[in-house]
């Protein structure tokens, strides 16, 4: 190991040590001041390298047992979370996906209509999770649904991961990654963070039907849909232009593949049970995620995916262990009060800024803070009501404060590779490595900002007023 | 590139720190011993919340929440605590309490309380008992509304009080508090 490895090795754990022992701050318990030295600790050590994220999160949870800062049961607690389990299977049926053939055949089709070149794929996924997102109300569940398609797009252009050839599939991953945030915006019902947020506001005395929503999100959602293939292109070159020839080699070659297998037939109707389970689950009162384990079920029954593929999903349980942990420790910072503390003192301490800057600094501060988060509905809940009054309180038209902070819970999941469940099975697909994840999603979530707040912000204080 | 890549982290973790600035111990103004001193403030909090129904409209339910209660005012006892409150709610007969507050120290102040728990009228009334540390014999009173309660992921519960005005004899603002 090089001294330069060694010291940036060192980095994380000074920075750990710096925070422990600074005093703690008046108004935190030493448990949560200490919770955060950790986690920020962690997180440090992937963005200047030093760790894996696996490495990093197994460290700090052994850190925070070990020392007392919090309870086993606590620390472990997100190996039995919902949404993370729900991001475990969905990555295990897309692997059947593609085993099937399935994927194959999916991802001809989508290469003979839009495969004449990387950027037209990545419309089509990007406006194809547009279209289907008011149906869905858990955006992870969609992105259940997405994963499957990219990955065999991208194998099935010869891209895989962990090789020379990964750019076009990590291109096509973060596009759909970043696309899912703002595809959440763009609709009410398309995360189940929106209704939570819309509570709120209209305990503010705003209320925002689905019409309301779709009119002050359209002009700034469908310009960041349109411009999100073109940035990540700049940020991350797929490095595959124009392939012309691609889609009638690709219709002939579908038409080479003949009529659907068996396991294909019982993976598509499992998949599509699924999607109607997922998109019908509110109303029929089905558990998103058990509907992902009965159809795991159904295909393992069908001997459609075997214990073999399973023993061969190593990447899985990587990321189900880092992601149980990061989860757990960004709910108890929330739980031990760090995030509503941060939260309020920043905001609280706002005062004297004309309605215009305040306006922009709430929001500003509102995307970055979600940083600290592994959940939207977790941040709406800590952090949006206090925002909301401060910015209300300080001269900002209601509605304007309303939507930028409803659009913002959406799209500054992709700040993290963590920042939203749906984003951790494109995550771990392995195309992207955790440096690339953190460098573009922060990137993107700057772009993101620019054109929520300076084109969206006018248009809705235009048609709101 | 290398630096874009961080900002964002470095920009949060900058904003964190600013919020929690060092844990200063200036002294508050001086009052005379024995007088009320006023605060005010805000709490969110989160936990669980178990109901059961006690038949036709009438429920049950037991709630544990956790959170931070930040204080304004020239009485305030401290700039915030954890505040922790364990409770039981009857949609007939009101919510009754206890709660512990718990500064960076470690030291804390008991208190009870008392409200009609209701979506209609959720004042809840809060009477401190006693402390610990810096605030051993403090006694006092405060009040408070829930601006929402609702559910949240895998069952937990998130509430956002506010109105909340308090006063108290004895605490630390009157020789010098925590601000």
């Amino acid at each position: 190991m090089t001294t330069g490895m060694r010291i940036k090795r060192a980095v994380p754990f000074a920075l750990a040590l710096g925070i422990w022992f600074f005093p703690v701050p008046a108004g935190l318990t030493a448990p949560a001041w200490h919770l955060f030295a950790v986690f920020a600790a962690a997180i440090a050590s992937v963005l200047i390298n030093a760790f894996p994220l696996l490495t990093a999160s197994m460290l700090a949870v052994g850190a925070i047992v070990l020392t007392g800062t919090i309870k086993p049961e606590q620390a472990y607690s997100g190996f039995a979370n919902s949404s993370v389990l729900l991001v475990v299977i969905a990555f295990i049926v897309a692997q059947a996906v593609v085993k099937s053939g399935l994927g194959r055949r999916v991802s001809l089709f989508m290469v003979s209509r839009f495969g004449g070149s990387s950027l037209g794929l990545a419309y089509s996924i990007v406006l194809t999770d547009a279209a289907i997102a008011p149906a869905f109300p858990s955006n992870t569940a969609r992105g259940g649904v997405l994963y499957p398609i990219v990955l065999a797009v991208a194998k099935g252009a010869g891209s895989e991961p962990d090789s020379e050839s990964r750019y076009l599939g990590g291109y096509l991953m973060f596009c759909s990654m970043a696309g899912l945030a703002v595809s959440s915006a763009l609709w009410m019902t398309a995360t189940s963070a929106n209704p939570v947020a819309l509570q709120i506001v209209q305990q503010a005395g705003l209320e925002i039907d689905f019409g309301k929503w779709l009119l002050a999100s359209a002009v700034p959602s469908l310009v960041a849909i349109a411009l999100l293939p073109l940035i990540v292109g700049r940020l991350f070159p797929p490095r595959v232009g124009k392939t012309p020839e691609a889609p009638a080699a690709a219709r002939k070659e579908l038409a080479g593949m003949g009529g659907m297998s068996r396991d294909e037939w019982i993976t598509a109707g499992t998949f599509v049970l699924m999607v109607a389970g997922w998109i019908f689950g509110n109303r029929l009162n089905l558990n998103t995620t058990s509907v992902a384990f009965m159809g795991f079920g159904v295909l393992l029954f069908l001997n459609v995916i075997t214990l073999d593929d399973i023993t061969k999903q190593g990447d899985t349980l990587v990321t189900f262990l880092w992601l149980a942990v990061l989860f757990a420790m960004s709910a108890q910072l929330n739980e031990l009060g760090f995030m509503g503390y941060v939260g309020e003192r920043l905001a609280s301490g706002l005062g004297g800024l004309s309605w215009t800057s305040l306006y922009v600094t709430l929001i500003v501060l509102y995307v970055l803070i979600h940083y600290m988060f592994v959940s939207q509905t977790s941040q709406v809940l800590a952090l949006f009501s206090v925002f909301l009054d401060v910015g209300t309180k300080g001269g900002v038209p209601l509605p304007l404060m309303a939507f930028g902070l409803l659009f913002a819970s959406s799209y500054f999941s992709v700040i993290t590779p963590q920042g939203g469940s749906q984003n951790i099975i494109f995550a771990a697909s392995g195309y992207l490595t955790q440096r690339e994840l953190y460098k573009l999603g922060g990137l993107i979530t700057l772009a993101f900002l620019a054109i929520y707040l300076l084109i969206g912000s006018p248009w809705v204080y235009f048609v709101m007023r | 590139m290398g630096f874009l890549t961080r900002a964002p982290f470095l920009l949060g973790l900058a904003f964190a720190a600013a919020a929690c600035g060092p844990a200063t111990e200036s002294q508050g103004p001086a009052a005379a011993a024995g007088a009320d001193l006023e605060f005010s403030g805000s709490w969110s909090g989160l936990g669980s919340r178990h109901t059961i129904s006690l038949g036709g409209e009438r429920y049950g339910s037991i709630v544990d929440l956790k959170g931070t209660m930040l204080l304004t005012g020239p009485g305030r006892p401290g700039v915030g605590f954890q505040s922790e409150v364990i409770g039981l709610t009857d949609s007939a007969t009101g919510f009754q309490g206890r709660s512990v507050w718990t500064d960076e120290r470690g030291d804390q102040v008991y208190s009870e309380l008392r409200g009609e728990g209701t979506a209609a009228k959720n004042r809840i009334a809060g009477t401190i008992l006693s402390g610990t540390g810096r605030y051993a014999g403090m006694t006092g009173s405060y009040e408070f509304s829930w601006q929402w309660v609702m559910e949240g992921e895998e069952g937990a519960v998130h509430g956002r009080a506010v109105d909340l005005h308090g006063r108290v004899q004895g605490g630390p603002a009157a020789g010098g508090s925590p601000r």
